[in-house]
């Protein structure tokens, strides 16, 4: 239930600033921290905005497109649940810390296991273009570390439930006449909205009744009967809190803040990043594979359990090894 | 781990070992249950995801509460209440006497809390007294959710399920017959499994063998029909195996002794037809709640006393030697 969920009571948040204030924070802390250990050899660094802009442009263009060309196709609640977890791990971490491209696809790996739908690592990875087996290595690497960063909280709670709930009371209460044609205009807006922060700002039944009632004004249809009188009983003052949810909502999904990425400054920013992520969760640094080689050699443990002890000993207080960067080009 | 220190093992499960342990900052004793990791191709195991998942989701003075949780060497270990007891004891130890009325406030106990599983959308899959445990103040919770998972809530989602869940005498029929479509009524079936056996003493069908114990449940319940099972002849494995014709039991004889409305509430648990078992809530309102003796109030429930379990062992060490086989042999494996 999302009253009692730790999704309500610690990954909820009251506006933007409140987001902009911890983005901001892991940004600084980044920052600070890989000065103090480069002294005069750090590199130029990203700011919280560039941050943000390479984020989106990671959600926009392989997150959605490993999800939407997923095989077998994943079921939505996978896709939500995702999101969610990416957006959650950057606000506590800076792009700089762990790449964006490990990440995503490490989230998108735990939410088939969270939500139950039981993919091998073979048959995931077999999604993902590239070398599929360093794919492999990178998700396993940091799964405990996304585990630990979502601090457990593995329950998400998505719009899809109380869309379904909304759609039978409609049937059964409005004069709307036909409401499964609104599904395209749902999902058409649900899916806009996995590139905002919404899910991060409003409860899943505020995003559900804003999806049907951006559908319905598509389809020329007004529900706002059933919303002011059938479901609210007319009480005004839930009444403005509502429509004051939903409006914004849906201003959060127009086209011009929706992201429009620009190749060139993109580039520039990854060139950067490059430049100044940590070493030290860059699987192709020298100062990374020493590691790697040492965990290996250690006679303790056994075979089987080499990769699981490596990775849990690689973190070093709560933090754990992120490994290089996974082709952006997408298969099939 | 740094944050508690180990007094001693209480008992080895299906994926790991149970360890005594101690919170350093309070010196309150926990359970520390370690869950081995082996396989690791696949990353962090599905079953450790689930246990956190559902224990994070549920809050019922009846369900066991997860304290903490941490990766430790090669696996993973989850902290619990340490529980002195358990249903299994309570039926077993031949000094605790298991009154009426104490039945009555375990069964009420078990369907609260089995209820709040069900309304959160969770099936636990292997509930059986052992699984059942019993604290220092004698409240019983539901624990051992490692096989425990959320439903599908897809609106077309006929996904199916694993058929390779429940230990065997508490495995519901159409488990029995290769189900993979089921629901959380596998979990009422063995919730009447459990109450007949606390009048018993023993398992209501005490099965040596898939086959065997299909054929118990057919003997006492009577050859499945159309009208009490309907759909049954088109599970799986229900061709590839028959059995002679018998009549339904009646409960007097199965359950001899025991009150007529006990009886009657085992029935309605104890049933083919997955869809007619009588839910949690429907449960707590039946007729048995409310007829003679008095479950006991809370407050004054036995106390188990601290090592309760550990004496329980001793004295029927090879009753706890067979309680702890488990087999989860397909059907089809024992039959072809």
């Amino acid at each position: 239930m999302f009253p009692t969920s730790s999704q309500r009571k610690h990954w909820m948040f009251k506006n933007e600033d409140e987001l902009q204030t911890l983005r901001v924070q892991a940004n600084q802390n980044y920052i600070e921290s890989y000065q103090d250990r480069l002294g005069p050899s750090a590199q130029p660094t990203l700011n919280a905005e560039d941050e943000k802009t390479l984020l989106k442009y990671y959600e926009h263009t392989m997150m959605r497109d490993l999800c939407k060309k997923f095989q077998p196709p994943m079921p939505k609640a996978v896709i939500g649940t995702a999101f969610n977890y990416f957006k959650r791990f950057y606000l506590n971490n800076s792009v700089m810390d762990y790449h964006p491209k490990e990440i995503l696809v490490t989230c998108v790996y735990l939410a088939c296991k969270v939500e139950e739908f039981n993919v091998s690592i073979t048959q995931f990875v077999s999604n993902i273009k590239g070398d599929q087996k360093k794919a492999a290595d990178i998700i396993i690497n940091n799964e405990l570390l996304l585990m630990q960063q979502l601090n457990y909280h593995l329950t998400v709670h998505n719009p899809f439930r109380p869309i379904e709930g909304f759609l039978v009371d409609i049937k059964v209460r409005s004069r709307l006449a036909n409401a499964e044609k609104l599904r395209s205009g749902i999902d058409e807006l649900i899916e806009k909205l996995y590139l905002t922060d919404a899910c991060l700002l409003y409860s899943p039944s505020q995003i559900a009744l804003a999806a049907i009632l951006h559908s319905a004004s598509k389809n020329q249809e007004n529900l706002d009967s059933y919303v002011t009188q059938t479901l609210l009983g007319g009480d005004p003052t839930r009444l403005t809190d509502l429509i004051e949810a939903v409006r914004k909502i849906r201003i959060m999904s127009k086209p011009s803040d929706v992201f429009q990425p620009n190749r060139d400054l993109i580039k520039a920013l990854e060139k950067k990043l490059d430049a100044c992520r940590n070493e030290e969760n860059n699987p192709d640094s020298q100062i990374y594979k020493e590691r790697m080689n040492e965990l290996l050699e250690d006679p303790d443990e056994r075979p089987s359990a080499r990769k699981f002890a490596k990775a849990r000993r690689s973190m070093g207080g709560d933090k754990m090894t992120g490994v290089s960067a996974i082709d952006p080009n997408l298969s099939p | 781990m740094d944050n508690y220190s180990v007094l001693g093992r209480i008992g080895e499960g299906a994926h790991g070992s149970v360890l005594l342990g101690k919170r350093k900052s309070d010196d309150k004793e926990v359970a520390l249950k370690k869950i081995s990791v082996k396989k690791i191709e696949d990353g962090i195991p599905t079953a450790i995801i689930r246990e956190i998942k559902t224990m994070q989701v549920l809050h019922s003075p009846y369900v066991m509460r997860l304290l903490d949780h941490f990766p430790k060497g090669t696996g993973f270990v989850l902290v619990f209440d340490y529980m002195p007891s358990g249903l299994w004891e309570m039926i077993h130890d031949v000094d605790s006497s298991l009154t009426e009325s104490l039945i009555k406030s375990y069964m009420k106990m078990l369907l609260k809390g089995l209820d709040h599983l069900h309304k959160n959308g969770i099936m636990h899959r292997d509930l059986k007294p052992a699984n059942l445990l019993i604290g220092f103040d004698g409240i019983l919770k539901i624990g051992d959710f490692g096989q425990a998972r959320t439903m599908w809530k897809d609106k077309n989602g006929k996904r199916p399920y694993t058929q390779q869940v429940a230990t065997r005498w508490y495995r519901a029929p159409e488990l029995l017959y290769g189900a993979r479509l089921y629901t959380e009524a596998i979990d009422l079936w063995a919730v009447g499994c459990t109450f007949a056996e606390m009048f018993l003493k023993r398992p209501l069908f005490q099965g040596e063998t898939d086959i065997d114990q299909l054929a118990l449940v057919i003997k006492c319940l009577g050859t499945p029909t159309d009208e009490n099972w309907p759909g049954h002849a088109q599970l799986p494995d229900f061709n590839k195996i028959s059995f002679a014709t018998s009549k339904p039991e009646s409960w007097d004889v199965l359950l001899p002794g025991v009150p007529s409305s006990a009886q009657n509430l085992t029935k309605e648990l104890v049933k083919y037809d997955s869809s007619r078992r009588i839910k949690p809530h429907e449960a707590l309102n039946h007729k048995y709640f409310f007829s003679p003796p008095k479950e006991i109030p809370e407050r004054d429930l036995p106390r188990p006393h601290h090592d309760h379990r550990t004496e329980i062992k001793i004295k029927e060490l090879d009753g706890a030697n067979f309680h702890m086989f488990q087999d989860f042999n397909l059907l089809l494996d024992s039959v072809l």
